[in-house]
């Protein structure tokens, strides 16, 4: 338990029991049905994967708001030359774009010394206009064998009546708390965004470590769009439009500091929670679907005030 | 002598100038501005695009410029409004997406002297409120919705699909007039059906409108029409309805979808069995007979004494085919088959 409070994740975990318990009351029949669960928790989990790269960004101090973009631009290259390189072929080179665009902006925002706010905002408008130009307005859909494919089953399908993508959220959520919290690379992640000279001071390459940061939240946001299109391979160019604010609004939700060097890989993934129920239940209510805009924001400043004052609490200067 | 050598010199030199005059004006290039919401986001731009290519052709003193949002956002194409306004073309055709919000510009623009003519969406408001352009060309959005509505009507009282009980028009964009009008005139049908309606706002980003309209019908499982306001997004919408197994392919019971546009989607969608019907608006006219009348107002004065209605008309299984043909003598195939999502 004390760990639990002591955790950056704790407002998330506080905000996902509140709003069950209210969701429960208010709509018992509603809300706790397998339809209902699954829709929440597939779309959970791919907002969570581009909270989860964000997070890493804006645990060293910076932001990334091109994340919506990259994942449009991965899932249109990845579906756009599949007919030419096969569901493998083009899933390395999507991949391997969204890397190029998160080294590209990393490298500006640690070598040029500029705002990664205005570098990522430049990345946001390119990534959207070479969709446009590239796709021509509309984009086409996967072969019925790229639908069937081993790797677009593996990606997109399901297993045991659970959305491929909770399994990837999953494993990668995994895999992250591993790097943050047992790897070298994760004590200087944090010691970076903490306290850049400090870290500097002893000998962390912080320019390095912002980059990586960079090319990892792209590759997370490039692999969630591609797990949404192998799951729905319907998909327009407006793919991951907005989708930066939302993942921003769930990486802070989830106990992320704007200051750098503290966040929470599981309340991450609860702040998206929060943003996709909040959506979900205020439509399955009758409210306006534009409703849900405002009701994240009053969300996220509440969690941000929590947040802030719990770290004051535990002896943290933010 | 003297005064009839003048009296020559004089009337050479009126003649010589105006000779010249009317050589200037016979060989001025007009040039008139498209400024449009349909941007490269969407593969109706095409229609507009190729049919200023060929009013080009036969016009070759006049150049046409396409410029366009590619955002769902009316202040955005606020904004390249007046940017269009400030380089002072000889004509703008615009889609009066918010009256409120294109008042200002285009009254400041028609008071200096550019003519003006809305497509695609007209001022809706009375005549003697609405902004003072030459003319409209374009469908009608309500009737759009309402020709649709009434359609469907045909075919349930024929028994092919079920009554309607809860409609849901489903729209990308909240503040585009055009749109609401296209759900207005399905209620309007519908509710005298007495249906249900409800207008559902799913945004334009293909994972959230999915997410919400499940979350829509899922909370609504009365809903057995889904009208998405936009031909791209009506595979969305009928994913989302086969996902959760309601059966909406046409046919005598689950959910019957309709949508809008003579796009390759949209009239693929009909001719698979997906959608019920899909409508044209003429969109090829609104690109071209926009630029014509700009045209002939400023060669010759002409103005037109009514709007210039190009649509709507119903694409159903009957006359899909046809179509197909027809857009795909326009796109050409391989940009048909490309933009056919399904």
């Amino acid at each position: 338990m004390k760990y639990l409070v002591r955790s950056q994740g704790f407002g998330a975990t506080v905000g996902v029991i509140a709003m069950l318990a209210v969701f429960t009351v208010i709509d018992f029949s509603g809300w706790w049905t397998v339809q209902t669960l699954s829709n929440v928790t597939q779309f959970t989990a791919i907002l969570a994967l581009v909270a989860l790269g964000q997070a890493l960004v804006i645990m060293t101090k910076e932001i990334d708001l091109s994340v919506g973009s990259i994942y449009g631009l991965t899932g249109v290259a990845f579906i756009t030359l599949e007919p030419s390189l096969g569901v493998p072929g083009s899933l390395i080179v999507a991949l391997f774009i969204a890397a190029i665009a998160g080294f590209v902006q990393g490298t500006a925002v640690v070598k040029g010394e500029l705002p990664s706010m205005i570098v990522t905002l430049g990345g946001l408008f390119a990534a959207r206009g070479i969709i446009y130009v590239w796709t021509g307005g509309s984009v086409h859909n996967f072969s019925p064998d790229a639908r069937t494919h081993a790797l677009t089953r593996l990606l997109g399908g399901e297993l045991f009546g659970i959305a491929a993508a909770i399994y990837w959220v999953g494993i990668i959520s995994l895999l992250l708390s591993i790097m943050l919290w047992g790897t070298r690379f994760g004590n200087r992640l944090l010691a970076t965004g903490g306290s850049r000279e400090s870290a500097e001071s002893r000998g962390v390459r912080t320019d390095r470590v912002k980059t990586a940061a960079f090319v990892l939240c792209s590759l997370l946001a490039g692999f969630a769009g591609i797990l949404t299109l192998c799951n729905q391979p319907q998909t327009h160019v407006t793919l991951g439009e907005n989708m930066e604010l939302e993942a921003i609004s769930a990486a802070v939700i989830g106990g992320c500091l704007l200051t750098g060097g503290r966040g929470s890989i599981l309340g991450v993934i609860l702040g998206a929670l929060i943003v996709v129920s909040f959506r979900y239940e205020l439509i399955a209510l009758g409210a306006p679907s534009s409703w849900y805009i405002t009701f994240v924001g009053a969300v996220l400043i509440v969690a941000v005030i929590f947040n802030q004052k719990l770290a004051r609490f535990l002896g943290h200067s933010v | 002598m003297k005064i009839g050598k003048s009296i020559l010199y004089s009337a050479l030199f009126a003649s010589a100038a105006l000779g010249i005059a009317h050589a200037q004006e016979a060989e001025k290039q007009y040039r008139f501005v498209m400024v449009s919401h349909i941007g490269s986001n969407d593969p109706n731009m095409n229609w507009l695009t190729t049919s200023l290519k060929e009013f080009e052709a036969k016009y070759p003193d006049v150049k046409t410029e396409y410029i366009s949002t590619n955002n769902y956002s009316v202040q955005e194409h606020v904004r390249l409004l007046e940017q269009a306004i400030a380089t002072q073309p000889d004509g703008i055709a615009v889609p009066i997406v918010s009256s409120d919000a294109f008042e200002g510009p285009l009254r400041k623009a028609i008071e200096a002297g550019i003519p003006v003519v809305a497509f695609n969406i007209p001022d809706g408001r009375p005549d003697g409120e609405r902004i003072p352009y030459l003319t409209y060309v374009g469908g009608d959005e309500f009737l759009t919705g309402k020709k649709l509505g009434e359609y469907a009507l045909t075919k349930v009282e024929a028994g092919e699909i079920p009554k309607p009980t809860h409609v849901v028009c489903a729209s990308h964009d909240s503040a585009h007039q055009g749109l609401k009008a296209r759900c207005a005139g399905m209620k309007e049908v519908m509710e005298k059906a007495g249906a249900k309606f409800d207008e559902l706002f799913i945004g334009a980003e293909p994972a959230t409108a999915r997410n919400t309209l499940q979350s829509f019908l899922q909370a609504n499982p009365d809903t057995n029409y889904i009208f998405t306001v936009a031909g791209w997004s009506s595979p969305w919408a009928w994913g989302v309805a086969n996902d959760m197994k309601l059966d909406p392919d046409v046919d005598d019971k689950g959910v019957t979808v309709l949508t809008v546009d003579e796009g390759p989607v949209s009239i693929e969608g009909v001719r698979a069995g997906h959608i019920l019907a899909t409508n044209s608006q003429g969109f090829w006219l609104q690109g071209y007979a926009p630029m014509e009348w700009l045209y002939w107002y400023k060669k010759f004065g002409y103005a037109p004494q009514q709007s210039i209605l190009t649509g709507p008309i119903v694409i159903n299984k009957d006359n899909a085919d046809q179509w197909a043909t027809q857009v795909r003598g326009v796109f050409g195939d391989k940009a048909y088959d490309e933009q056919n999502t399904w």
